[in-house]
């Protein structure tokens, strides 16, 4: 009996059993709670799952007319476009050419 | 207003914002490494955080925002089907979305 020691292990013992538990089961050490960044490297990529959010055209109007030059076909979304901006035309209401802007004609008028 | 070209407009930036995120992800994740790394000295530290901020806005994934496949609506979105809350019910009702059946008690 008198070979067993019964005093608690000191705290650099209990610390030197912790970095050797640590070094066996491949555990981090880190007995000061350092940050580490190692949060940031767990992180998975977001990228692939993030760019499929929008469904991309199956097939786009200027693959096919490359492939077939001789169909005259109308891409309906270009085409509602220039209507758009046709109309505003006729009304008056449709942008003002380069350089006939709101900002572009007052910088003029102050220089001269 | 047109508001068909406007919700156009927000869907194209918001597809751009997800490809520049795609983009830069991996080397703002090294950065923001460095940053939160303690053991790194300060001044590397800083330096990277330097670096973070002189990225794109369009680079950080906060700024991506679900909008609805169908037109562009950027609120009452539901996640699952990529929906508005109104294209989800038309939908819905036409019997588009599978497993998805209106309730009637």
């Amino acid at each position: 009996m008198a070979f067993i020691n019964l005093s608690p292990p000191t705290k650099e013992r209990l610390a030197v059993l912790a970095k050797l538990t640590a070094k066996l089961f491949d555990n981090n050490y880190n007995p000061t709670g350092i940050r580490t960044g190692n949060k940031i490297l767990r992180q998975r990529l977001i990228g692939p799952t993030v760019t499929n959010w929008y469904p991309k055209p199956l097939i786009k109007k200027r693959e096919i007319t490359e492939l077939f030059p001789e169909f005259q076909l109308i891409d309906l979304e270009e085409k509602q476009r220039l209507d758009d901006i046709a109309r505003l035309r006729k009304r008056g209401k449709g942008a003002p050419k380069k350089g006939q802007g709101k900002r572009a004609t007052v910088g003029t008028k102050k220089k001269k | 207003m047109n508001f068909r070209v406007l919700r156009k407009a927000r869907v194209l930036r918001d597809i751009k914002t997800r490809e520049t995120v795609a983009m830069t992800e991996l080397i703002r994740q090294a950065y923001r490494y460095i940053t939160r790394n303690e053991q790194i000295s300060p001044r590397i530290r800083q330096q990277a955080q330097l670096m973070l901020n002189s990225f794109p806005r369009a680079a950080r994934p906060t700024t991506i925002k679900n909008r609805c496949t169908e037109t562009g609506r950027g609120r009452g979105v539901l996640r699952e089907s990529k929906l508005c809350r109104y294209q989800f019910r038309l939908k819905a009702l036409a019997g588009e979305i599978p497993g998805v059946k209106k309730a009637i008690w």
